[in-house]
């Protein structure tokens, strides 16, 4: 039967072209290093407890600032826990806090500032308004007032930090969309009779999102660095529950004989950080279909 | 017959410092089934804003503020937004300009085409596909079951605006307005777009307005003209007639701004002095008078607004028995 053999042609050119699609992303060398460097990571956090040489909260006063060595390779801190099981147990909350922060101030951001920028009008000034008040607002300040008012456990941080970091995505989102919605497929949509909402989701966010993306992956490392800002100023996740933050502003009173617990737990965050950026680059020159042709270049 | 698409004293406007300034004025016009009109004028004339406004279209904060757009004796006007956006699209489609632009470059034409039925009939994914590649086909794209899968910057000019044309004919629309589809164009492939136009609007008996400054395209392609100035309508009637006798010195003076091929050398071509009025100073009376080679104060030419005469071939001007002599 013919339909069948166009069957087979169809899904063998389908096939061809997700294997094309791989492709460019495994040929784009600073979304490979980011995306491996993430991959690693959730890993580390994922398994935390059986890579940890030690518990992160079991305290030995007997054997406190101990040196590095084979049992602790980073060192104990003032209470004698193993600063490296501590920094492995903290890669699971840094990561739901980046993860989760993300993925509700991208979704809020997106829609709110999609909807600001191609709704026009009073909804439009309303919208930006509260965006520009908000942001006028210095967002880790909004989120230490959110978390003092809604306790300090990790939900409440997580959702604190986002509703400080929508506005960011929020505001970046109209700024894009204002640039898409006078270009002649937006008007050609609405007279092919799509519902305004189908267009902001079908044709205005999925053209905006490359730039919004690249925002979001750095607000993924800032929120990670929030969490830890929290924990330092002692209104994160509370002590002894292992955070990078919590490690830094523990390490703070030996920093001057054990510069080594605070500073691996910086490193963990700048490594975090720069993992995150270099996806974000990468994601954003192989989003866009018209970008394809990617230099290859890692900066 | 009745009209597939009428329009009738349509008059847009902005606001402005001093009130609103109109767009286009009491603009009427009709087109048959099978049947195509050509707009013309040049460009600021109104001809595309009196379609985008009849279709619900006009950007804010401009507005329609008198005036009915009839769609096979429906009032699109006075539709409620969403029963005016289940039209468009579904009864009545429109091409624009610029292909290069006119497509989303993030989805495959396959997906954009499928989505113009997806949102109009209820029917799958896997359906609105196979007969989005059968719309690729209708439009004359090679090989068209591949390159439903393509994107769009894969595609010429050319072919991204049959793809726009396709999404236009999807539903089988009783209209299709092409707003200076072939504009942008190379040469060459104007003449297959507006073959392919022409074909459609043939075998699908849809009523076709041509949106277009070229006159050319016009002798062409139309059975009827409407030549518009300033927000106006200023003369209408068949192709033959308009051309054969052009009654307004507009569209005398646009005829006579044409190179001819077998003028004698060293012929000058004779442009229209000044530029259309602004839209928030027209001028009272005629707006054409400031340029007008048979403009005359004893006519009422400046402060007379001059209304479309004539039976079948309509002509708004003072003069349009006198100057015919002059032409």
């Amino acid at each position: 039967m013919s339909a069948t053999a166009e069957q087979i042609d169809a899904d063998a050119e389908a096939a061809a072209r997700r294997r094309a699609t791989f492709r460019r992303y495994t040929r784009h060398p600073g979304f490979m290093i980011g995306a491996i460097g993430i991959a690693l990571l959730v890993l580390v956090a994922l398994l935390a407890p059986w890579i940890a040489p030690h518990s992160p909260t079991r305290t030995d006063l007997m054997n406190n600032l101990a040196p590095p060595s084979a049992t602790f390779w980073l060192g104990t801190d003032q209470f004698g826990r193993c600063v490296a099981s501590r920094l492995i147990h903290g890669a699971q909350v840094s990561l739901q806090v980046g993860f989760f922060v993300v993925l509700i101030s991208l979704s809020l951001g997106t829609v709110i500032g999609a909807v600001a920028g191609y709704a026009g009008g009073w909804v439009e000034r309303a919208l930006v308004a509260v965006i520009d008040i908000l942001l006028a607002f210095p967002s880790f300040l909004l989120a230490l007032a959110l978390v003092a008012a809604r306790g300090n456990t990790l939900d409440s941080i997580i959702l604190a930090v986002a509703i400080a970091y929508t506005p960011r995505i929020a505001a970046v989102m109209r700024s894009v969309v204002l640039t898409i919605r006078p270009r002649p497929f937006i008007e050609a949509s609405r007279a092919i009779g799509l519902t305004p909402w189908k267009i902001v989701l079908r044709h205005v966010i999925p053209n905006a999102l490359p730039p919004v993306i690249v925002v979001a992956t750095v607000s993924a490392a800032t929120a990670i660095l929030a969490e830890a800002g929290l924990s330092f100023l002692g209104l994160g996740v509370q002590p002894p529950t292992p955070t990078w933050g919590n490690v830094i502003a523990e390490g703070q009173t030996s920093i001057t004989s054990n510069p080594l617990i605070s500073l691996s737990a910086g490193l963990c965050i700048a490594y975090t950080v720069v993992v995150l950026n270099l996806l974000g680059d990468g994601l954003r020159d192989t989003l866009d279909p018209q970008m394809r042709r990617n230099t290859g270049k890692l900066l | 017959m009745t009209a597939a698409f009428e329009l009738r004293g349509l008059t847009a406007a902005v606001p402005g410092e001093k009130g609103a300034v109109r767009l286009v004025e009491d603009v009427s016009l009709s087109v048959r089934a099978g049947e195509t009109l050509a707009v013309v004028g040049e460009s600021g004339s109104g001809k595309t804003v009196t379609f985008t406004s009849a279709l619900g279209l006009l950007p804010k904060p401009g507005r329609v503020i008198a005036g009915q757009a009839l769609l096979e004796g429906e009032d699109l006007l006075a539709l409620p937004p969403e029963q005016l956006r289940r039209r468009r699209g579904a009864r009545i489609g429109m091409v624009f300009q610029d292909p290069l632009t006119g497509l989303n470059p993030v989805f495959t034409v396959g997906e954009q085409i499928a989505e113009v039925l997806r949102a109009h009939l209820p029917i799958s994914r896997r359906e609105a596909r196979d007969r989005a590649a059968a719309l690729l086909g209708r439009v004359q794209i090679p090989d068209a079951a591949r390159r439903v899968d393509d994107y769009p910057h894969q595609f010429s000019g050319g072919m991204r605006q049959r793809v726009l044309i396709a999404m236009a004919i999807a539903l089988g629309p009783r209209v299709l307005i092409a707003d200076e589809p072939t504009t942008a164009l190379d040469v060459t492939v104007q003449a297959q777009v507006l073959d392919l136009l022409g074909d459609l609007r043939a075998s699908e008996g849809m009523g076709m307005v041509l949106i277009t400054h070229d006159l050319g395209v016009v002798a062409r392609q139309a059975d009827r003209v409407a030549v518009m100035y300033a927000g106006r309508v200023v003369e209408t009637g068949t192709v033959e007639e308009v051309f054969r006798a052009p009654r307004h010195p507009y569209t005398i003076s646009l005829f006579r701004s044409i190179p001819e091929i077998d003028a004698p050398a060293g012929t000058m071509l004779a442009p229209i002095a000044g530029s259309p009025p602004d839209p928030a100073r027209r001028p009272p009376g005629c707006a054409f008078a400031p340029r007008c080679f048979a403009v005359s104060d004893a006519h009422g030419c400046r402060s007379v607004r001059p209304d479309l005469i004539g039976a079948g071939h309509f002509a708004a001007c003072h003069r349009q028995g006198a100057i015919e002599v002059a032409a």
